[in-house]
Parts: C-alpha cells; sequence; structure tokens
C-alpha cells in the first residue's frame, strides 16, 4: 500500500497542474502589456538626453554629456530647481496646515453642517486644475472679477495677482491650494473617522488636555494618512504644470518657470527636444528621491500606530 | 459516500511542515472525528482531501482513486467551513443553493426548491430562507453553512470546526443535532474538532493529530483506554488525567508499585496481563495515569490510603473537580458540588490500581491498562467488527 | 462652563464656514456669471437679469460639443479598457504570492508619480513617427498611465477584503475558477469598482497635459479646449464661465454619487475609508 516517493516523482502526481501555476502571470499579462509599452517612451527620453535630437532635423549625432553639462551650467536650470522647490514648498505647506486644522475641526464635531460641508467640500477637488485656473483669472480679472470689486472695498485697486513677479507665486499656490486642500482634508478626516474610541474614553476617565490627547493619541494615530496625503501632495506639487501653464505659461518672465514648464519650453517652444530631456530627469529623480524617504515614514508610521514596534520584532 | 485514503501525505508551507507522512484510511460512510489542539494541522488536511491545497508528497485517493491531479469542483466534496464562509450578496436561500446551480451540479428548479427547503426545515433555518448573511446570528449562519452542504450528494462531507464560534449552550445543542442527523447522514463524513466532547460523542473513529502527525487512530474507548501515550492520554479526558511517577517493586514473588511517598506500595493484581507487559517493558519507571472520575477519597484517616491536603475545589457544572496536594504532586478527583470542604483541609486519597494505565516515564509511550474489564470490551468490540 | 463650550462652537463653526466660503463661492459665481449678459458684465455684481445668451453662443455656435464629446470618448473608453486588463491584475496583486510580486505593484504605482512630461515629450516623438499623434488611440493609451494604476491598486484592496474562504466554498460547489472570478468575486466588488471606474473617469476627464501635446486638432479634450475661450475673446467673460461650467459639471456630478468610497480611490487604496 506505502506509495514510494520515487514513484510520486515520476508520475508527477504532486506538481500543480502548469494552468494553474502560471494564471497569476497569465491575468497580468494584459495590463503589463499596456503599462510596459508607455515605459519605451521613457527609455528613449533617456538615450535622446544624449543626442542632439531636435525637431526640425531629421538627423541627429550621438553628442554624449554635452545636453547635460550645457543644462548643468545654464543659469536657467538652477532657477527653475530654485522655482520647483519653492512652489512645491509652499503650496504642500500650506494645504497641510490648513487641511490639518479644517480636518480636525470637521472630525470632531457632528452636525447638520459638518455633514453638508463633507460632502461638498470635494468640489474643487473634482475641477480640473486649469479650468479652475480660469475660474480664478475670471475673479481676478481686474475689470468684471469679483474678487477685485471686493478688494475695491478696502481701497485696493488693481492687484496685480499673477501679472506681477512679486504676486505670481501666491496666486499659484492660492489656486493649487483651492483645488488640492480638500484631498489632503478628506484622507485625515478619514483618519480620524477612524480612530477606535476607547483610549480617548480612558484619557478623558484620566483627565488629559486637550493638547495632551491631540499629540499622545490622536497625532501618532493618523500619521499614516498625513504620511499619504503629505506623499501625494509633495509629488504632484514638484510637477506641476497645468496650473502654471494655463495661468501664465511660467510667466511674467521667468517667475513660475519651474523644472516642467521649462522643459516644456525648450522642447516644444525652442524647439529644442533633447536638450529639454535632462530638466524632466532631473524631476523624475528628485521626485524619487523624496518619495522614498516619505514612504519609509509612512511605514514606520503605520506600525506604531498600530502597536506593532519595530523593535519587539513585528509580531502583532 | 466514498472511501478516503491519505497516502504519505506531506504538505510544507515555506519552511513549516503542516502535514508530516499522514496516513489515514477513512471507510464508507464512516463518521470519522479529527482531533487535536490548534494549529495541529487539521484544517489543512481537509483543504487537501478537498483539493484546495497540493500536497508536495502524498498521494489522496476516493475509492482507490488517485485524485490529486483533480481540481475541487470535480472531487464532489461538501465542505462546512470554520468561518463559514457565506456568500454575502446572496440570499440564505441562494447560499443553500448555490451548489445546486453549479455547472456540474445542477439541477433543475423544482428539485432545487426541494431540496433547499428539506433541508432548511431538517435545520429549522426555513423562516429564514429570505435573509442575508449579515442579517444573522452566529448559529444562524453556521446551521445555512451545514445546509449548503447537505443539500449535496458528495463524496465526503468535510466539516471544520462548525461549532466552535457558538456559545456553549447552542454548541451542547447542536451537538446532540448533529449526532441525530449523524445516523441519517449515509455519508462518510471528516469531522476536525479541537473540542473533546463533540470528538467522543460523535466520532465512530478517532484520529489524534499533532504538529501535522497522527498520534493514534481509534474508537473512543481505544483512545480513552489504550492512549498510546501520554499526550494523547492528556488530551482525551475530562478533566485532565493524573499521571504519576511510579516504579516496579517486586517482593517474593508478589509485585507493587511505589507511588507519591516514598514506602507507599500499591499491590497489582495477581495473575493479571499488566504485570506481563511492565516486565517486558525494559524498565521500572513509569508516569501512572489514573483517571479522576476513578480516584476515590474521604476526610476519615484511614489505613492505607495517601494523605494529602485539599488544594482547591471547583464546580465545573453539575459536579466538581477537587485537587490534592500530596507532597509536590497534584491529584485531580470528581466531587459533589455540594461538598462542605475547606482548603487545606485534610484529604485521603484512594488510587484504583487496577484502572491504571501505565506509561514508560522517559518514552512516555503506552505500556499497558490494568483496567482488565476494558479490554475485554475492546477484544470484544473488534471482534465483533471482525478485525484481528 | 457652558458660556466657554458655546464660544468654542461658535469659533470652530466660523472658521468652518469660512473655509467653506473659500471654497465654494469660486463655483458659484462662475455658474453666476456664466448667466450674465456681456453688456452688464461690467457695472453689476450679484443683482442681474439671467440670460442664456452665453451658453447660446458656447454651444451652439462653436464646436463645444465636438470637445465635450472627444473628453467623453477618451475618457470612457481609457476607464473601460484599465478595467478590463486592470481588475484580472488586481486580483492577482491580492491573491497570489509570486516572485517580485510587491515590486511589481509598486512599479505600477510609480507610473502614476512620475512626471506627466517626462512622458509627453518622448512620447510626442514616438506618436509622430508611428502615427499616433491627434488619434483617439494615441490618447487612450497614454491615459492608461492615470488610470490603470488607481484602478489595480483601489481593486486589490477590495479583493484582499473579501475572505479566501468563500472562493473556496465556491470551488467545492462546483464552480471553475473562472465561474467563481466572475460569478461570485465580481459582485462582491461591484460598489468598489464603480467607484473607482468613476474617480478614474474624472482623473482621465480633467487631464490637461496629455491632450495639450500629444493631440492637436482632430481630438481635442475638454479642457485643453476651455483654454482657447480665455485666448482668444478676452471679452466675453460669460462664454468663458459657460465653459468653465460645462466642463466642471460632470466631475462634480460623479463625485457626488462616490462619496462613500472617494477616500480609498484617492489614496489608492492606502487608507481605508
Amino acid at each position: 500500500m506505502a506509495f514510494k516517493k520515487k514513484d510520486a516523482a515520476k508520475n508527477d502526481l504532486n506538481t500543480v497542474p502548469w494552468l494553474t501555476k502560471a494564471r497569476p502571470y497569465l491575468i497580468m499579462a494584459p495590463s503589463l502589456l499596456i503599462t510596459i509599452g508607455i515605459l519605451i517612451p521613457f527609455a528613449m527620453a533617456i538615450y535622446y538626453s544624449f543626442t542632439s535630437y531636435t525637431f526640425r532635423l531629421p538627423t541627429y549625432k550621438f553628442i554624449g554629456l554635452k545636453n547635460w553639462i550645457n543644462m548643468f551650467k545654464d543659469q536657467a536650470f538652477w532657477h527653475a530647481v530654485w522655482v520647483t522647490i519653492r512652489y512645491a514648498f509652499f503650496a504642500t505647506v500650506v494645504e497641510m496646515g490648513l487641511g490639518l486644522g479644517i480636518a480636525l475641526l470637521l472630525g470632531n464635531t457632528e452636525n447638520k453642517f459638518t455633514k453638508f460641508l463633507r460632502v461638498v467640500l470635494t468640489f474643487p477637488l473634482m475641477v480640473a486644475p486649469a479650468i479652475a485656473t480660469i475660474i480664478w483669472q475670471l475673479m481676478t480679472n481686474n475689470a468684471v472679477g469679483i474678487l477685485e470689486k471686493f478688494l475695491n472695498l478696502f481701497g485696493i485697486y488693481n492687484f496685480p495677482w499673477a501679472a506681477s513677479h512679486k504676486t505670481a507665486m501666491f496666486t499659484a499656490v492660492l489656486i493649487d491650494t483651492w483645488v488640492y486642500c480638500p484631498f489632503v482634508i478628506i484622507l485625515i478626516l478619514a483618519g480620524i473617522q477612524s480612530l477606535p474610541k476607547s483610549p480617548f474614553e480612558s484619557a478623558k476617565i484620566d483627565g488629559g488636555s486637550a493638547w495632551f490627547n491631540f499629540r499622545n493619541l490622536t497625532l501618532p494615530m493618523i500619521k499614516p494618512c498625513i504620511y499619504i496625503a503629505l506623499l501625494f501632495r509633495l509629488m504632484a506639487s514638484l510637477q506641476e504644470f497645468s496650473i502654471i501653464f494655463a495661468l501664465t505659461k511660467g510667466g511674467p518672465g521667468d517667475t513660475l518657470m519651474n523644472l516642467s514648464v521649462t522643459a516644456y519650453n525648450t522642447g516644444f517652444a525652442f524647439q529644442k527636444f533633447s536638450a529639454s530631456l535632462p530638466y524632466i530627469l532631473v524631476l523624475w529623480v528628485i521626485v524619487n528621491i523624496a518619495a522614498k524617504q516619505i514612504v519609509k515614514k509612512w511605514q514606520y508610521s503605520q506600525k506604531v500606530a498600530s502597536g506593532r514596534n519595530v523593535a519587539e520584532g513585528g509580531k502583532s | 459516500m466514498a472511501k478516503i485514503e491519505l497516502v504519505n501525505i506531506t504538505k510544507r508551507f515555506g519552511k513549516f511542515t503542516a502535514l508530516d507522512n499522514v496516513n489515514l484510511e477513512i471507510k464508507d460512510n464512516e463518521f470519522f472525528v479529527l482531533f487535536g489542539p490548534a494549529g495541529a494541522g487539521k484544517t489543512t488536511l481537509l483543504n487537501t482531501v478537498a483539493g484546495l491545497v497540493m500536497p508536495e508528497e502524498g498521494v489522496v485517493k476516493f475509492n482507490d482513486e488517485i485524485m490529486n491531479k483533480v481540481d475541487p469542483s470535480h472531487r464532489n466534496v461538501a465542505m462546512v467551513f470554520e468561518n463559514y464562509a457565506l456568500y454575502p450578496n446572496l440570499t440564505v436561500y441562494e447560499n443553500i443553493a448555490s451548489p445546486l446551480r453549479s455547472p456540474l451540479y445542477k439541477k433543475d428548479d423544482a428539485t432545487i426548491d426541494k431540496e433547499v427547503h428539506r433541508v432548511a426545515q431538517i435545520l429549522r433555518i426555513d423562516h429564514l430562507l429570505e435573509r442575508l448573511p449579515s442579517q444573522l446570528s452566529n448559529g444562524q449562519k453556521q446551521r445555512v453553512a451545514i445546509g449548503r452542504a447537505l443539500v449535496r450528494n458528495p463524496n465526503v462531507f468535510l466539516m471544520d470546526e462548525p461549532i466552535a464560534h457558538l456559545d456553549a449552550k447552542l454548541r451542547h445543542h447542536m451537538r446532540s443535532e448533529l449526532k441525530e442527523m449523524q445516523s441519517s447522514f449515509n455519508s462518510t463524513v471528516i469531522y476536525v474538532t479541537h473540542d473533546f466532547l463533540e470528538a467522543v460523542s460523535l466520532g465512530d473513529r478517532i484520529a489524534i493529530i499533532n504538529e501535522g502527525k497522527i498520534i493514534q487512530v481509534g474508537t473512543r474507548e481505544e483512545v480513552y483506554y489504550t492512549p498510546c501515550n501520554e499526550f494523547v492520554a492528556s488530551l482525551v479526558g475530562e478533566p485532565e488525567i493524573n499521571l504519576v511517577d511510579g516504579r516496579l517493586i517486586a517482593d517474593n514473588g508478589k509485585y507493587y508499585v511505589e507511588v507519591l511517598q516514598k514506602g507507599y506500595m500499591l499491590p497489582l493484581p495477581e495473575n493479571s496481563g499488566i504485570i506481563k507487559k511492565l516486565i517486558d517493558s525494559g524498565t521500572t519507571e513509569y508516569h501512572i495515569g489514573f483517571r479522576p472520575n476513578n480516584v476515590k477519597y474521604t476526610f476519615e484517616k484511614k489505613e492505607g490510603l495517601l494523605r494529602g491536603t485539599v488544594y482547591s475545589f471547583e464546580s465545573i457544572g453539575n459536579k466538581a473537580v477537587l485537587i490534592a496536594k500530596i507532597g509536590d504532586q497534584f491529584l485531580r478527583m470528581i466531587a459533589p458540588n455540594d461538598l462542605k470542604v475547606k482548603l487545606d483541609q485534610d484529604v485521603y486519597v484512594e488510587l484504583p490500581i487496577n484502572r491504571a494505565t501505565f506509561f514508560n516515564a522517559q518514552t512516555t509511550q503506552f505500556i499497558g491498562t490494568s483496567d482488565e474489564a476494558a479490554i475485554y470490551r475492546l477484544v470484544q468490540e473488534q471482534l465483533s467488527k471482525g478485525v484481528q | 462652563m457652558r458660556r466657554k463650550r458655546m464660544i468654542n462652537n461658535a469659533v470652530k463653526n466660523g472658521l468652518l464656514a469660512l473655509y467653506a466660503i473659500f471654497a465654494l463661492f469660486p463655483l458659484f459665481w462662475m455658474v453666476l456669471i456664466s448667466f450674465k449678459s456681456d453688456a452688464q458684465m461690467f457695472n453689476t455684481t450679484f443683482f442681474f437679469d439671467p440670460t442664456l445668451e452665453n451658453y447660446e453662443a458656447v454651444l451652439l455656435r462653436t464646436d463645444y460639443f465636438k470637445y465635450f464629446f472627444d473628453s467623453v470618448i477618451v475618457s470612457v473608453i481609457a476607464v473601460l479598457i484599465s478595467v478590463l486588463a486592470g481588475v484580472p491584475a488586481a486580483y492577482a496583486l491580492a491573491r497570489y504570492d509570486f516572485k517580485k510580486k510587491e515590486d511589481l505593484a509598486f512599479t505600477i504605482l510609480s507610473f502614476r508619480f512620475a512626471p506627466e512630461i517626462l512622458v509627453v515629450l518622448p512620447l510626442f516623438m514616438i506618436y509622430q513617427k508611428i502615427g499616433l499623434y491627434d488619434t483617439y488611440f494615441g490618447l487612450i493609451w497614454v491615459y492608461q498611465l492615470i488610470t490603470m494604476p488607481l484602478l489595480i491598486w483601489v481593486i486589490r484592496g477590495y479583493f484582499e477584503d473579501i475572505s479566501v474562504e468563500i472562493e473556496h466554498a465556491a470551488m467545492v460547489d462546483g464552480y471553475t475558477w473562472w465561474q467563481v472570478f466572475l460569478k461570485r468575486l465580481l459582485p462582491l466588488i461591484k460598489p468598489g469598482l464603480v467607484s473607482a471606474s468613476l474617480l478614474a473617469f474624472i482623473f482621465a476627464w480633467n487631464n490637461f497635459t496629455f491632450p495639450l501635446m500629444l493631440s492637436g486638432t482632430k481630438v481635442e479634450t475638454i479642457t485643453v479646449a476651455s483654454l482657447k475661450y480665455i485666448a482668444s475673446d478676452t471679452v466675453h467673460y460669460g462664454q468663458m464661465a459657460v465653459a468653465a461650467t460645462v466642463s466642471a459639471l460632470p466631475a462634480v456630478i460623479f463625485a457626488l454619487l462616490i462619496q462613500k468610497h472617494l477616500v480609498r480611490g484617492l489614496s489608492f487604496g492606502a487608507v481605508k475609508g
């Protein structure tokens, strides 16, 4: 009756059927094909950044690192990096701060107003950033804009908004905040609403102050949400194109020329295609480094929030 | 209805061996219980029979036919899952009808309706047929899960701790319901549990499994009176069996065992088979098992009894467990609920040496039992079943 | 003590109201002036005689419907393809354990974070060469970068929420793997799938960079076309407002439908709403 192990191997009775083993790869195949197809341009970008390709001339030659060296020597590049970082910094800080504040206000009160608010404040997020820019341009228009009329009441006339290099950044960040702040609010609000009640109830019995509760109970447990919001907003604002392009195409002058818009101009407006690629590749590297840092912090905060401490070995 | 065989089954998950060279033969129409502690491999074994996992070594046979390459839908098994696994978006009616709507086991609507109602009536859930699983209590969900299995006419019913998540009263009720159904099942059943009472009350035969290995297979009497080692003896029996150190002493052709206190000797029944077994065992150091319900006690000093003190007294329902401390060992005994007893009170204990189980102290393996009546019953049982 | 709480509440509600105004007033005002005639544009603010002449001008006398239609085609088909290819992939990531699984999953996710410019500039060149420039197919394919990662990651979360025993039960009942997937699993993720699809649709609908650079005149989406209304006729503010209102409308309506699953979708499944 004993079935010899040797026989089993010969008869192949303990191997999973090929179809079952291959199934995960088979069903992932279509999605991979579709998305890999788009990876090709990326590979090409790296290649072409080493050539002198422009749209006008059909021929090009391999010029090695010349594009890259020229870029690093160009004042416009460093200016673009500076603008990129400034824009991302302001937009992210304002959105995170305002978003956190509003989310906390909404999370702690429960009435018809807050319920209504939670639904309608998603609307700005649903509007295309380019369209949002149009709306704000209309509102701030010196001739017919409602904001202009509002400022007139305080004796301010012809506020330049996007027309002056002093206020253009402010205007762009304002529009960015209007569109994306709800994103932060929704995420953090979800974190607040999923907080377990019991720690807060026992804290109430122990008699902690509101600040104490916030710092030691709320904050650690919603940190994962905060990091996710931070991750998405930082990534996006580093690469922001639509809002700036729709607003001033990078102007006035080069006030709002971040890496994305500069690359676009170099590539399309100036037709120096290959010269524009290093700009975007640098941007991509910046985005990736920042993303990795935040993802690490996010993963750690998840462990802390659920009580599984890394130091204890990870098992819950 | 089928005979199920597992031959040399080994199943590994990465470095962890869940089933280690398991060999089982389950007879046609047998109610077979798989009993063991949590993590022993019981669910993995069921999944192997069902075809939900592929063993690294060994084969599964239904009626002598190798089923390794057959996928679960074609094996014609019915399974009741520990967590019910009801389809959340279907009504109770549709959940139970589900197998009868599958392409493989399809029946026409009239038959489906008849079967679902028949099963629902047996399980007393016919008033719940239009509800969704989220609207049911645990006990009701469990009965729906059983119902989904009962509408089938499978090779084997696989039941994975189906009543583990019910409260004690409901579990007791379902145990007797299952016992009633068992006789009318007319099918092979493999029933998994970690509850000893369930195991002995339902099973024709019980397989004890621990850490992926089958320790012993036998009827409830066999595992109770002749457990193959101390692990099985401790597992089977409520309250747990008492295991005390003992030594064989020979004196003028008479044999005694010295237990618990130096010089306290219990005489082994003369000319009994156990003496020969003990001599043949090659050792004189034993762990001797006394079932709590056989241990006698009294509060009056009596000659020849062991003296100890009352350590604890705890009610377990309609009776109580009295624990006596003798030296540094403890003895569990059954006592009536209304017994007036004080802690640290003196108590005198009589160990029933003629109903004891003997284990090799070093290897923990079973040597023999002095319970001649039980041995006689077991032999009769085996003879009547035609086993040599 | 009660007075303190009342003041507290008043301040809270006041701050919330301020933000509400900030968030909603622009939309409200935009709709408002879309009904304002050019004549009354400069000298009135909130009170005027409403008129439909702007709507007439934009919708009937320009190609606005074509742009709207182009947006619909591209967005709907892009989401459809992402669903058909993405749902099985999401299942594979949720259930199976294969080599490099997490690496693959994060690669898919990183497509979402790639700078659009990074993809567009080289794509522009290639699309010209292989004739995909200014075509529906070309745009639909590149939109996969936006819609596919979202769908895969969010649906993966929904699959992970379903206990694997349900699949086992269905298999034992007599359903083969495909039947289990279609008949038992898909109905369970349907609400999540619908929400994720609508959110992906909104992102596709709102996209600006891709249609700007990868299509020209034959295919023109509404976001790009709306910019025309600013550049060309700076005097017809009412018409600009109409363009903005109509293009924002579908997204806002869909947003109302997916409130329940919005958090999951926006965070790609990282946060369970």
